[in-house]
């Protein structure tokens, strides 16, 4: 989009219409795809006072995500790190999950959109349903589970996963015996406990109005069949890479055990993978995946750490492809430590060998024929935009690329061609679950920023009856609710006799039991009961507190009750389910938990959540293009924001990039954006800014700023920070750099090209050299943008002459998702590139005026020397120098001095400690377009923060009996938030809105003076004392 | 502060395996500050205590406390009216507050459950080191802040003596010459000529010449 | 993952381990239990940056304890977990029973006369 539509469009949007003078804007938003990107859209939305619908094409939500064993670079446990995020999505008063439905189509404008949704029946009543899954034992159809790969079979009552959102059963009605044939079976029906089957429901179709849309549909994996020579459909033992994540996770077909799928189902002694299956290859895909590089890793890694023997694995590869923040170590601790074998070779067939193992033939580097036997082999599979979502882009109306995923640009990479309208995620280009995460809480900053005017007019609030005041003299009343859980509990454990044991239980004034205290109906029955027999407090003995805890203590507050004054006792996940064969050990063990509860239950207290006070004031650190973008979205969601520069102009890095790779003017953009920051009504800049100070905690903060050559100081006081401190470029000390003109950095021939094309366009031969500073002792890390910034330049060379011979001297091509794009142009216009190692790198010599590299050939084996004209050094993108920032905020940065996240999957623009956010270089290398994206985020995440002026500080927090304090500085040093201080009364003083909750403090303490609420050492020795 | 560290178990148990009835006494001074003796270390050892007892096949009573500071009679008469029940009492106080104690109940058998070992700071927590001696005559004034008499492996009072090597002490690498640190100090303070007046001998009549020391302070009696 | 473990182990959770009190740990034994495992988060993953690494400071000052006053140190012990490694869990669990049947019941059970469990603690 050309500069002036662009601003067209903008303008548009915010006046919310085409000059029609619509009504207002909607306040509630739809978000098509229920992924983890989507998820942290609603998420982030919902949050900051949008009303949420959730479409999904699934019965449940959780995308591919939900399908993964482990996530890489962490090796995190995928379905852990996601499940409460799909637990708070379920569970949120202000997010409507539709699943499964469809976009049918969309009128109206930006602001007023109405859309048809399409909801096919489910033929299970949702408010009935309790998930106890009876319908699907019951169930006599057999079908393949898709969830499972096809790699095992579920039933056609189902659900789609053991941990689904909404956890409630579907009836597919194309396997339905009911349906096939015409009246028959029902034996859903018969069985199920809460008369949720209805086989009467109708497909609807509902018109819902909303402010904007944010598409997130996801990707498919590649088909692999389509490559004949792979044999992928004939052979059992060639499986995809999502098949080898089923394989290898717990829950998976083979619970986790490492098996090959073929009938022989046998441990696997040799696994391959190969690289590039349908990415790459102008024949299918020709972008990079971008991402199967790092699970290959991982899931040869996590196979080795799977099987109890040496398992041989091996990854064929054209370019390692560990681009990430953190992947390059990842990839050198395989190799090194892990002893996964890396193979660079495309490889063309898979042959049958004898056993159902299989063959593969190859060239090693040496340009040997090798050939190596393997039990299985796994095809790394690409991302692709599906049918469906290709539909979809066609539904709502917004431009697609040649390769079908949605059309963005690098200045507006959440922007949709049609205004109002975002994307974000897979769908956008292929990514990983962090870049997909940032872009969703970007497509969310977007909305905010123009519908911040209507926040809070579509949402829900709940009700609540005022709270009881239970005081501590008072006699505790417990009633003890026990939970059959179906027969999950019953079937084990002896449910009337631990209802009826409770009752013998000190305190303990009401006993039942329920067979799903879960259940909507229960939680009215608590609330009566609650109230009939004057209860203060509840004890439920039922499933795991981690999914059902918040939904009691919700019904503790509609009852009026403080919702710490309920307990647990875990006698499913921690008992029936896993002693199914004693079931009287099991029974045995319930009443000791049950009793542990109670006794804990007769020691809590009511606990106060105190509302946080939050400061509207938003602080940018950092003008730069992340900080300035920050600041912008923020002050389009109505936040005041102060922004601050440590040099005397805005711009940063920015201000020495001309171009993108994709061809877009950046210092065009650039003085646009430090024109539309300048003018804000909302912002303010300080540049010359030093932070000298920094104190306060999330809402509340203070910094102190040295202001311009003056250096007067000035206090800010803001409810957020945004850190956006931004990234250099390194200065070589190796090829001779700095002892010819010609021998430059990337962002030196950028400026030279730009002030003098007519001298480079004579140069004849120019080198590139990749990794310089990067991928090497000193800095272990891969500098992201260097290969693609070595393409523009390549091409913009061939530009200028055509007939200039260009080498490029690398060791991996990174150009990740379309970048590969230009990659290959370049190629195609004859630019060269040759591969050198780590250990054997090109020699630059300088004689006089003459330049000559030397580099050896790997195909020929022999050193080359040329003259050339210009040597092109690809340094490394290291970050700026941020070590005081870093101990004045108290954040954490790494080895290489770019600051840490909360979580590297799924809170990417979020610090550890609340309120203060991360964007930009200052977190790893980045493309401008990336940086925006991420920019937008952190925006996204600080306005949700500021706008939710209804946050409470937890209960559970640590607080000092100050008398008997010592002033000893155990909990001041112990603290790994560093929350504790010694007052001018010498004691210790801890504050709430600051406190995790950990406890490390309370369980060090010399003098035995601090307690954690909800946690106190009684309440736990109560249970301890009553093991026996 | 005074600096200790909790005495090993075996060596108290040694002590007390005979009593039926232990009170732990711990103190909120010095010794919680270096985490050897306050409430926390006095329920860990009375409950080790009981676990030793019980699995002995013995009903002992181990009871804990902690007293505001075992150094003053008025906070160890908290335990009078309790004292007596039990056949001894360990008290995890510095050496002062396990004889004041014993002092004060002169019938009760007291046993020490820390090993007082120096003054000293907290450099950091776990790591407490050395810095005076209470030789009862300062001389800090004259060397720079840096005491020779607890610094000095020697307690040399005039320089360095021919063991330092590099800065270090001869007695360990790990140990810093405390003639070095107090020669860099009156450098860094610019008060180097100190070095012209060689200190005179040293009257240690203060320093436990003549038994216990006391404190007569006239200004502060009525 | 429904994995069988022995049931003869009973679950306290606390926030983080870095709430474990080594009183809390000797408290068991006191009580009956014949052996107390600490289940934190994988070092350097403490969901609270470093409680489990307090924690393993404390159950090693508590094995030491254990051993001095005659009922072994062995019978305590510190495990690494992250949330996806439930079969492990089930695994240690195994393991620390086979060790107690091995060890025998605590002297504190004998002298006392208590029945036969042993005790965890979890951080959540």
């Amino acid at each position: 989009m050309s500069k002036e539509k662009e601003k067209a469009a903008q303008d548009q949007s915010r006046k919310g219409g085409n000059g029609k003078g619509a009504a207002a804007p909607v306040g509630a938003v739809m978000v098509v795809g229920g992924g983890v990107a989507g998820i942290q859209a609603s998420l982030d939305l919902a949050n900051s006072g949008f009303y949420v619908h959730l479409v999904e094409a699934k019965p449940a939500i959780g995308g591919v995500m939900a399908q993964l064993d482990k996530t890489f670079p962490t090796n995190d446990c995928s379905m852990c790190i996601l499940s409460p995020k799909l637990v708070e999505c379920g569970r949120h008063l202000n997010i409507e999950i539709l699943a499964p439905a469809e976009v049918q189509s969309i009128s109206g404008e930006p602001g007023n959109f109405k859309v048809q949704v399409a909801q096919p029946a489910r033929y299970i009543d949702l408010e009935k349903c309790i998930g106890c899954g009876l319908c699907a034992e019951k169930c006599p159809q057999k079908v393949p589970d898709e969830f499972n790969q096809g790699l095992a079979m579920r039933k056609s009552a189902y659900v789609l996963y053991p941990q689904a959102v909404p956890q409630k059963y579907a009836i597919e009605k194309e396997t339905c015996i009911y349906f096939r044939k015409g009246g028959k079976c029902k034996a859903c029906e018969k069985f199920c406990p809460a008369d949720a089957v209805d086989f009467e429901q109708k497909d609807q179709v509902r018109e819902l109005e909303v402010g904007a849309v944010i598409m997130t549909p996801g990707f498919q994996t590649f088909d692999p069949a389509k490559y004949s020579s792979y044999h992928y459909a004939q052979f059992p033992n060639v499986v995809t890479s999502l098949e080898f994540e089923r394989i290898l996770s717990a829950s998976g077909p083979f619970a986790g055990h490492l098996v090959r799928p073929s009938k022989d189902r046998k441990e696997p002694k040799k696994i391959a993978w190969l690289q590039c299956v349908g990415s790459r290859d102008v024949k299918t895909h020709s972008y990079c995946s971008a991402v199967c590089c790092m699970y290959a890793i991982k899931e040869a890694v996590i196979a080795k750490e799977h099987a109890p023997y040496d398992l041989d694995v091996a990854i064929f590869f054209m370019d390692m492809r560990t681009f990430g923040k953190d992947f390059e170590q990842y990839y050198n601790r395989a190799k090194d430590e892990q002893g996964v074998r890396f193979i660079r070779s495309r490889i063309h067939t898979i042959d049958a060998a004898p056993n159902d193992d299989l063959l593969i033939t190859y060239l090693d580097e040496s340009g040997e024929k090798k050939s190596e036997i393997f039990d299985m082999v796994v095809m790394s599979v690409g991302m692709e935009v599906s049918r469906k979502a290709k539909q979809l882009a066609q539904t709502l109306g917004v431009d697609i690329n040649q390769h079908d995923f949605v059309n963005t640009t690098p200045f507006a990479p959440v922007d949709a061609s049609k205004p109002g309208i975002y994307a974000c995620g897979a769908m956008q280009g292929p990514k990983d679950i962090p870049e997909s995460v940032m872009q969703a809480s970007a497509a969310a900053g977007a909305v905010s920023a123009t519908l911040g005017e209507v926040r809070w007019t579509k949402t829900k609030v709940r009700e609540t009856p005022p709270q009881k005041d239970i005081r501590p003299e008072d006699q505790p009343r417990i009633g003890v609710f026990v939970c059959n859980c179906g027969i999950n509990i019953g079937g084990i454990v002896d449910v009337p006799g631990l209802r009826d044991y409770a009752a013998s239980l000190p305190n303990v004034v009401y006993t039942t039991d329920n067979l799903f205290t879960c259940s909507q109906d229960t939680q009215g029955q608590i609330t009566k009961i609650i109230e009939e027999e004057n209860l203060n407090r509840v004890v439920v003995a039922a499933c795991t507190p981690i999914t059902h805890e918040a939904l009691f203590r919700e019904t503790m507050i509609d009852a009026g009750l403080n919702k710490y004054l309920f307990e647990m006792a875990n006698i499913r996940n921690q008992d029936s389910w896993v002693h199914m064969k004693e079931p009287e050990k099991a029974t045995e063990k319930a009443k000791d938990l049950l009793r542990m509860a109670v006794a804990r239950a007769s020691l809590l207290k009511p606990l106060v959540e105190k509302p946080l006070t939050i400061n509207q004031r938003a602080l940018v650190i950092g003008g730069g293009v992340a900080g300035m973008n920050a600041a912008l979205n923020l002050g389009d969601q109505g936040f005041e924001t102060i922004i601050l520069e440590k040099e005397d102009q805005l711009g940063g890095n920015a201000r020495r990039v001309h171009h993108t790779i994709e061809g877009q003017e950046v210092q065009g953009y650039l003085e646009d954006l430090i024109e539309k920051v300048g003018n804000h009504p909302k912002l303010q800049i300080l540049t010359g800014a030093l932070v000298v100070g920094f104190s306060g905690y999330k809402g509340n903060f203070t910094t102190e700023v040295l202001v311009g050559p003056a250096m007067y100081e000035r206090k800010i006081d803001h409810g957020v920070t945004v850190v956006a401190t931004g990234g250099r470029e390194y200065r070589p000390r190796e090829f001779s750099y700095g002892e010819h003109p010609r021998i430059m950095t990337q962002l030196e021939l950028g400026d030279f090209l730009h002030e003098h094309p007519e001298e480079a366009a004579k140069w004849q031969r120019v080198t590139f050299i990749q990794c310089v500073g990067s991928r090497n002792k000193e800095n272990p890390n891969c500098s992201r943008i260097c290969c693609q910034g070595a393409v523009k330049y390549a091409l913009q060379l061939k530009g200028l002459n055509p007939e200039m011979d260009v080498m490029t001297l690398y060791r991996d091509m990174r150009t990740y998702g379309f970048l590969e794009d230009y990659y290959r142009e370049s190629r195609e216009k004859g630019v060269l590139f040759s591969r050198y190692k780590l250990e054997d790198p090109p020699q630059v010599e300088v004689d006089g005026d003459q330049l000559s590299v030397t580099f050896v050939d790997h195909v020929l084996e022999r050193p080359i020397k040329m003259p050339v004209d210009a040597v092109i050094l690809s340094a490394a993108a290291l970050p700026n120098d941020t070590e005081e920032l870093a101990s004045l905020v108290k954040i954490p940065r790494n080895a290489a001095g770019f600051f840490i996240e909360a979580h590297a999957k799924l809170r990417p623009v979020d610090f550890a400690s609340e309120g203060i956010f991360l964007c930009g270089m200052a977190h790893s290398p980045k493309l401008i377009s990336e940086s925006i994206a991420q920019s937008m985020a952190a925006a996204s995440r600080a306005g949700a923060f500021l706008a939710d002026t209804t946050q409470t500080i937890s209960g559970v927090t640590a607080y000092v009996s100050p008398e008997r304090c010592a002033a000893c500085l155990v909990c001041v040093r112990s603290c790994p938030y560093h929350v504790p201080q010694i007052t001018g009364d010498n004691v210790s003083e801890i504050n709430p809105a600051l406190c995790q909750g950990c406890g490390t403090c309370a369980s060090e303490c010399p003098a035995e003076v601090i307690q954690v609420s909800h946690f106190e050492d009684d309440q736990i020795a109560a249970k301890i004392k009553t093991l026996y | 502060m005074i600096k200790a560290i909790p005495k090993p178990i075996e060596e108290i148990i040694e002590n007390v395996k005979d009593c039926d009835k232990l009170l732990i006494a711990g103190c909120d001074g010095c010794v919680t500050v270096c985490e050897a003796g306050g409430l926390k270390e006095a329920k860990i050892l009375a409950s080790a205590l009981r676990l030793y007892f019980t699995q002995g096949g013995k009903q002992a009573q181990v009871d804990d406390t902690s007293l505001t500071r075992q150094c003053e009679k008025e906070y160890l008469a908290q335990l009078s009216d309790r004292i007596d029940q039990y056949d001894a009492v360990v008290s995890l106080a510095c050496g002062c507050g396990v004889q004041y104690l014993a002092e004060m109940y002169d019938k009760k058998v007291i046993y020490p459950g820390v090993d007082t070992c120096f003054m000293g700071v907290n450099e950091e927590r776990g790591l407490y080191s050395e810095r005076c001696q209470a030789c009862g005559r300062c001389i800090l004034a004259e060397t720079g802040g840096i005491c020779p008499i607890a610094r000095c492996s020697k307690r040399m009072l005039n320089g360095p003596c021919g063991g330092s090597d590099k800065g270090k002490c001869e007695v360990s690498k790990d140990v810093p010459c405390g003639w070095e640190l107090i020669y860099e100090r009156l450098k860094t303070v610019g008060q180097l000529d100190r070095f012209e007046n060689p200190t005179v001998p040293k009257d240690w009549t203060t320093s436990r010449d003549g038994g216990p020391r006391k404190i007569v302070r006239e200004d502060l009696r009525i | 993952m429904r994995l069988q473990y022995p049931p003869n182990v009973r679950i306290i959770e606390v926030p983080c381990t870095g709430k474990v009190d080594i009183n809390h740990l000797l408290m068991a034994f006191e009580v009956g239990a014949d052996g107390v495992i600490v289940v934190g988060c994988l070092e350097g993953d403490c969901h609270y940056m470093a409680g489990n690494l307090h924690a393993k400071k404390r159950v090693s000052r508590v094995k030491g304890i254990l051993d001095r006053v005659g009922l072994g140190g062995e019978r305590v012990g510190m495990y690494n977990l992250s949330s996806g490694m439930g079969g492990r869990f089930a695994e240690i669990v195994r393991e620390m029973t086979e060790k107690i049947m091995e060890l025998g019941p605590s002297p504190i059970r004998k002298a006392t006369g208590t029945a036969l469990k042993a005790a965890g603690e979890v951080a959540a």
